[in-house]
Protein backbone atom coordinates (compact mmCIF):
# COMPACT_ATOMS: atom_id res chain seq x y z
CA UNK A 1 0.00 0.00 0.00
CA UNK A 2 2.79 2.07 1.00
CA UNK A 3 4.78 2.02 -2.68
CA UNK A 4 1.72 2.24 -4.47
CA UNK A 5 0.89 5.81 -3.27
CA UNK A 6 4.79 6.58 -3.02
CA UNK A 7 3.84 5.68 -6.94
CA UNK A 8 0.71 7.94 -7.46
CA UNK A 9 2.23 10.66 -5.68
CA UNK A 10 5.76 10.96 -8.38
CA UNK A 11 3.30 9.46 -10.86
CA UNK A 12 0.23 12.17 -10.74
CA UNK A 13 -1.12 11.34 -14.11
CA UNK A 14 -2.65 7.91 -12.82
CA UNK A 15 -4.53 10.38 -9.97
CA UNK A 16 -6.31 11.20 -13.30
CA UNK A 17 -6.68 8.16 -14.92
CA UNK A 18 -8.54 6.94 -11.85
CA UNK A 19 -10.82 9.65 -11.51
CA UNK A 20 -11.54 9.30 -15.12
CA UNK A 21 -12.21 5.74 -15.01
CA UNK A 22 -14.64 6.81 -11.76
CA UNK A 23 -16.19 9.22 -13.98
CA UNK A 24 -16.75 6.42 -16.56
CA UNK A 25 -17.77 3.68 -14.19
CA UNK A 26 -20.69 6.60 -13.17
CA UNK A 27 -22.07 7.57 -16.68
CA UNK A 28 -21.86 3.87 -17.29
CA UNK A 29 -24.32 3.30 -14.62
CA UNK A 30 -26.45 5.89 -15.07
CA UNK A 31 -26.90 5.24 -18.54
CA UNK A 32 -27.46 1.63 -18.22
CA UNK A 33 -30.38 2.45 -14.86
CA UNK A 34 -32.14 4.78 -17.53
CA UNK A 35 -32.22 1.87 -20.27
CA UNK A 36 -33.85 0.29 -17.66
CA UNK A 37 -36.54 2.49 -17.35
CA UNK A 38 -37.34 3.43 -20.31
CA UNK A 39 -38.11 -0.19 -20.78
CA UNK A 40 -39.64 -0.54 -18.15
CA UNK A 41 -42.03 2.47 -19.32
CA UNK A 42 -42.16 1.28 -22.98
CA UNK A 43 -43.76 -1.83 -21.63
CA UNK A 44 -46.23 -0.01 -19.46
CA UNK A 45 -46.62 1.98 -22.25
CA UNK A 46 -47.54 -0.73 -24.95
CA UNK A 47 -50.08 -2.93 -21.84
CA UNK A 48 -52.21 0.12 -21.26
CA UNK A 49 -52.16 0.44 -24.88
CA UNK A 50 -53.57 -2.99 -25.12
CA UNK A 51 -55.93 -3.14 -22.17
CA UNK A 52 -58.22 0.21 -24.20
CA UNK B 1 -26.65 -6.99 -22.64
CA UNK B 2 -23.40 -8.33 -24.64
CA UNK B 3 -23.28 -4.78 -26.38
CA UNK B 4 -23.18 -3.29 -23.38
CA UNK B 5 -20.23 -5.44 -21.69
CA UNK B 6 -17.98 -4.60 -24.59
CA UNK B 7 -18.96 -1.16 -24.35
CA UNK B 8 -17.60 -1.25 -20.51
CA UNK B 9 -14.37 -3.08 -21.30
CA UNK B 10 -13.89 -1.54 -24.83
CA UNK B 11 -14.06 1.90 -23.27
CA UNK B 12 -12.41 0.91 -19.77
CA UNK B 13 -8.86 -0.66 -21.95
CA UNK B 14 -9.19 2.91 -24.20
CA UNK B 15 -8.70 4.93 -21.02
CA UNK B 16 -6.42 3.35 -19.36
CA UNK B 17 -3.93 2.75 -22.69
CA UNK B 18 -4.86 6.29 -23.80
CA UNK B 19 -3.95 7.36 -20.33
CA UNK B 20 -1.57 5.24 -19.20
CA UNK B 21 0.91 4.14 -21.97
CA UNK B 22 4.59 5.48 -21.60
CA UNK B 23 6.21 8.06 -24.49
CA UNK B 24 9.47 7.27 -25.27
CA UNK B 25 11.86 8.84 -28.26
CA UNK B 26 12.26 5.45 -29.39
CA UNK B 27 9.61 2.40 -28.50
CA UNK B 28 11.41 -0.69 -28.26
CA UNK B 29 8.26 -2.60 -26.50
CA UNK B 30 4.63 -2.69 -28.04
CA UNK B 31 3.61 -0.40 -25.26
CA UNK B 32 5.41 2.40 -25.41
CA UNK B 33 4.32 4.95 -28.11
CA UNK B 34 6.67 7.36 -30.45
CA UNK B 35 7.61 10.85 -28.68
CA UNK B 36 6.56 14.12 -31.05
CA UNK B 37 9.01 16.74 -30.35
CA UNK B 38 6.22 19.68 -29.03
CA UNK B 39 3.40 18.00 -28.07
CA UNK B 40 4.70 15.08 -25.65
CA UNK B 41 1.70 13.65 -23.25
CA UNK B 42 -0.13 16.24 -25.08
CA UNK B 43 -0.60 13.80 -28.02
CA UNK B 44 -3.03 11.55 -26.37
CA UNK B 45 -5.66 14.00 -26.94
CA UNK B 46 -6.02 11.56 -30.49
CA UNK B 47 -7.39 9.41 -28.55
CA UNK B 48 -10.53 11.52 -26.79
CA UNK B 49 -11.12 14.62 -29.13
CA UNK B 50 -10.93 12.83 -32.68
CA UNK B 51 -13.36 10.59 -31.35
CA UNK B 52 -15.97 13.33 -30.38
CA UNK B 53 -15.58 14.75 -33.71
CA UNK B 54 -16.25 11.17 -35.79
CA UNK B 55 -19.18 11.04 -33.97
CA UNK B 56 -20.93 14.41 -34.61
CA UNK B 57 -20.25 12.72 -38.66
CA UNK B 58 -22.31 9.82 -37.41
CA UNK B 59 -24.71 11.26 -35.68
CA UNK B 60 -25.70 14.04 -38.31
CA UNK B 61 -25.40 10.88 -41.18
CA UNK B 62 -28.04 9.10 -38.78
CA UNK B 63 -29.87 12.66 -38.50
CA UNK B 64 -29.90 12.94 -42.92
CA UNK B 65 -30.66 9.08 -42.81
CA UNK B 66 -33.59 8.91 -41.10
CA UNK B 67 -34.42 12.45 -42.51
CA UNK B 68 -34.85 10.36 -45.21
CA UNK B 69 -36.81 7.48 -43.87
CA UNK B 70 -39.19 10.16 -42.75
CA UNK B 71 -39.99 11.90 -45.87
CA UNK B 72 -40.91 8.55 -47.21
CA UNK B 73 -43.26 6.81 -44.96
CA UNK B 74 -43.98 10.04 -42.83
CA UNK B 75 -43.65 7.84 -39.75
CA UNK B 76 -43.12 10.31 -36.98
CA UNK B 77 -40.89 7.99 -35.35
CA UNK B 78 -38.50 8.43 -37.56
CA UNK B 79 -38.32 12.39 -37.02
CA UNK B 80 -37.63 11.56 -33.71
CA UNK B 81 -34.66 9.10 -34.55
CA UNK B 82 -33.48 12.12 -36.83
CA UNK B 83 -34.15 14.56 -34.12
CA UNK B 84 -32.34 12.57 -30.86
CA UNK B 85 -29.43 12.59 -33.86
CA UNK B 86 -29.21 16.01 -34.46
CA UNK B 87 -28.89 16.48 -30.59
CA UNK B 88 -26.29 14.72 -30.10
CA UNK B 89 -24.73 15.58 -32.75
CA UNK B 90 -24.82 19.08 -31.52
CA UNK B 91 -23.53 18.27 -28.23
CA UNK B 92 -20.12 16.06 -30.03
CA UNK B 93 -19.91 19.15 -32.53
CA UNK B 94 -19.48 21.12 -29.47
CA UNK B 95 -17.44 18.55 -26.97
CA UNK B 96 -15.08 18.82 -30.42
CA UNK B 97 -14.86 22.35 -30.15
CA UNK B 98 -13.77 22.96 -26.80
CA UNK B 99 -11.86 20.00 -26.31
CA UNK B 100 -9.70 21.14 -29.15
CA UNK B 101 -9.67 24.77 -28.02
CA UNK B 102 -8.48 23.59 -24.60
CA UNK B 103 -5.47 21.68 -25.79
CA UNK B 104 -4.76 24.58 -28.84
CA UNK B 105 -4.02 27.33 -26.02
CA UNK B 106 -1.02 24.66 -24.51
CA UNK B 107 0.47 23.64 -28.15
CA UNK B 108 -0.63 26.50 -30.25
CA UNK B 109 -0.71 29.19 -28.00
CA UNK B 110 -4.07 30.71 -28.31
CA UNK B 111 -7.72 29.33 -27.81
CA UNK B 112 -8.74 29.84 -31.42
CA UNK B 113 -6.72 30.54 -34.02
CA UNK B 114 -8.97 29.81 -37.56
CA UNK B 115 -6.71 27.30 -38.60
CA UNK B 116 -9.32 25.35 -41.32
CA UNK B 117 -10.50 22.73 -39.34
CA UNK B 118 -11.56 24.89 -36.83
CA UNK B 119 -13.56 27.43 -39.36
CA UNK B 120 -15.16 24.63 -40.92
CA UNK B 121 -16.64 23.35 -37.63
CA UNK B 122 -17.90 26.71 -36.74
CA UNK B 123 -19.25 27.18 -39.43
CA UNK B 124 -21.19 23.21 -38.62
CA UNK B 125 -21.99 24.98 -35.40
CA UNK B 126 -23.79 27.48 -37.30
CA UNK B 127 -25.72 25.25 -40.44
CA UNK B 128 -26.78 22.57 -37.43
CA UNK B 129 -27.70 25.49 -34.46
CA UNK B 130 -30.08 27.57 -36.90
CA UNK B 131 -31.85 24.22 -37.84
CA UNK B 132 -32.81 23.65 -33.70
CA UNK B 133 -34.35 27.53 -34.50
CA UNK B 134 -36.12 25.91 -37.42
CA UNK B 135 -37.63 23.42 -35.48
CA UNK B 136 -38.26 25.18 -32.60
CA UNK B 137 -40.32 27.84 -34.52
CA UNK B 138 -42.68 25.86 -35.91
CA UNK B 139 -45.67 23.89 -34.44
CA UNK B 140 -47.23 21.94 -36.51
CA UNK B 141 -45.70 18.53 -36.00
CA UNK B 142 -46.01 16.89 -39.51
CA UNK B 143 -44.83 20.31 -41.01
CA UNK B 144 -41.70 20.94 -38.68
CA UNK B 145 -40.57 16.93 -39.10
CA UNK B 146 -40.78 17.48 -43.02
CA UNK B 147 -38.64 20.91 -43.03
CA UNK B 148 -36.57 19.77 -40.35
CA UNK B 149 -35.90 16.57 -42.78
CA UNK B 150 -35.01 18.18 -45.47
CA UNK B 151 -32.80 20.49 -43.85
CA UNK B 152 -30.99 17.79 -42.20
CA UNK B 153 -30.60 16.35 -45.79
CA UNK B 154 -29.30 19.23 -47.29
CA UNK B 155 -26.96 20.44 -44.27
CA UNK B 156 -25.47 17.06 -44.57
CA UNK B 157 -24.06 17.58 -47.86
CA UNK B 158 -21.80 20.18 -46.75
CA UNK B 159 -20.62 17.81 -44.00
CA UNK B 160 -17.71 15.54 -45.80
CA UNK B 161 -16.67 19.22 -47.40
CA UNK B 162 -16.14 20.74 -43.90
CA UNK B 163 -14.92 17.66 -42.44
CA UNK B 164 -12.90 15.72 -44.55
CA UNK B 165 -11.85 17.91 -47.78
CA UNK B 166 -11.78 21.42 -47.17
CA UNK B 167 -9.52 20.70 -44.06
CA UNK B 168 -7.02 18.46 -46.16
CA UNK B 169 -6.42 20.85 -49.38
CA UNK B 170 -5.75 24.07 -46.91
CA UNK B 171 -2.62 24.95 -44.90
CA UNK B 172 -3.34 24.55 -41.40
CA UNK B 173 -2.01 23.54 -37.92
CA UNK B 174 -4.47 20.12 -38.01
CA UNK B 175 -2.48 16.69 -38.58
CA UNK B 176 -3.23 16.21 -42.60
CA UNK B 177 -3.11 19.68 -43.84
CA UNK B 178 -2.22 20.35 -46.83
CA UNK B 179 1.59 21.53 -45.86
CA UNK B 180 1.51 18.45 -43.01
CA UNK B 181 5.19 17.37 -43.94
CA UNK B 182 6.69 20.85 -44.13
CA UNK B 183 5.61 22.89 -40.92
CA UNK B 184 7.48 20.97 -38.69
CA UNK B 185 6.89 18.06 -36.17
CA UNK B 186 3.80 19.52 -34.15
CA UNK B 187 2.11 18.70 -37.28
CA UNK B 188 4.49 15.89 -38.73
CA UNK B 189 1.53 13.66 -36.65
CA UNK B 190 2.97 9.82 -37.30
CA UNK B 191 1.53 7.01 -35.04
CA UNK B 192 3.31 3.52 -34.91
CA UNK B 193 1.20 0.73 -34.33
CA UNK B 194 0.40 0.66 -30.71
CA UNK B 195 -1.16 3.63 -30.83
CA UNK B 196 -3.21 3.20 -34.14
CA UNK B 197 -4.68 -0.24 -32.38
CA UNK B 198 -5.81 1.71 -29.30
CA UNK B 199 -7.24 5.06 -31.83
CA UNK B 200 -9.32 2.49 -33.68
CA UNK B 201 -10.65 0.89 -30.49
CA UNK B 202 -11.43 4.42 -29.43
CA UNK B 203 -13.46 5.01 -32.41
CA UNK B 204 -15.03 1.97 -32.35
CA UNK B 205 -15.81 2.26 -28.34
CA UNK B 206 -17.05 5.93 -29.21
CA UNK B 207 -19.28 4.97 -31.58
CA UNK B 208 -21.22 2.16 -29.32
CA UNK B 209 -21.42 4.48 -26.87
CA UNK B 210 -22.96 6.96 -29.29
CA UNK B 211 -25.21 4.05 -30.51
CA UNK B 212 -26.48 3.24 -26.99
CA UNK B 213 -27.16 6.85 -25.96
CA UNK B 214 -28.82 7.71 -29.73
CA UNK B 215 -31.22 5.27 -28.73
CA UNK B 216 -32.08 6.19 -25.17
CA UNK B 217 -32.74 9.66 -26.71
CA UNK B 218 -35.32 8.36 -29.48
CA UNK B 219 -36.94 5.94 -26.93
CA UNK B 220 -37.37 8.95 -24.93
CA UNK B 221 -38.83 11.11 -27.29
CA UNK B 222 -40.79 8.35 -29.29
CA UNK B 223 -42.66 7.36 -25.43
CA UNK B 224 -43.29 11.01 -24.61
CA UNK B 225 -45.34 11.18 -27.78
CA UNK B 226 -47.19 8.39 -27.52
CA UNK B 227 -48.12 9.31 -24.10
CA UNK B 228 -49.16 12.85 -25.49
CA UNK B 229 -51.50 11.46 -27.64
CA UNK B 230 -52.99 9.18 -25.27
CA UNK B 231 -53.80 12.07 -23.09
CA UNK B 232 -55.78 14.47 -26.15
Amino acid sequence: MEGLFNFLENNSLYIVLFIVLTIWVGVFSYLNILDKRLKAIELEVKETGNEE
Amino acid sequence: MIYKSVLFVLMTVVIIAGFALPIVPQPSVWYEIPDIPGLEEKAKIIFFHVPTAWLSVIAFLMAMVYGVKYLRKQNMDDDAKSNAALQLGMIFTILATVTGSIWAKFTWGAFWHWDPRETSIFILLLIYGSLFALRSAIENEDKRAKLSAVYSIIAFLTVPFFIFIMPRIMTGLHPGSANDDNLGPVVDFKMNGTMQIIFYLSLTAFTMFYFWMWKLGYKSIIIKDKIFKKLI
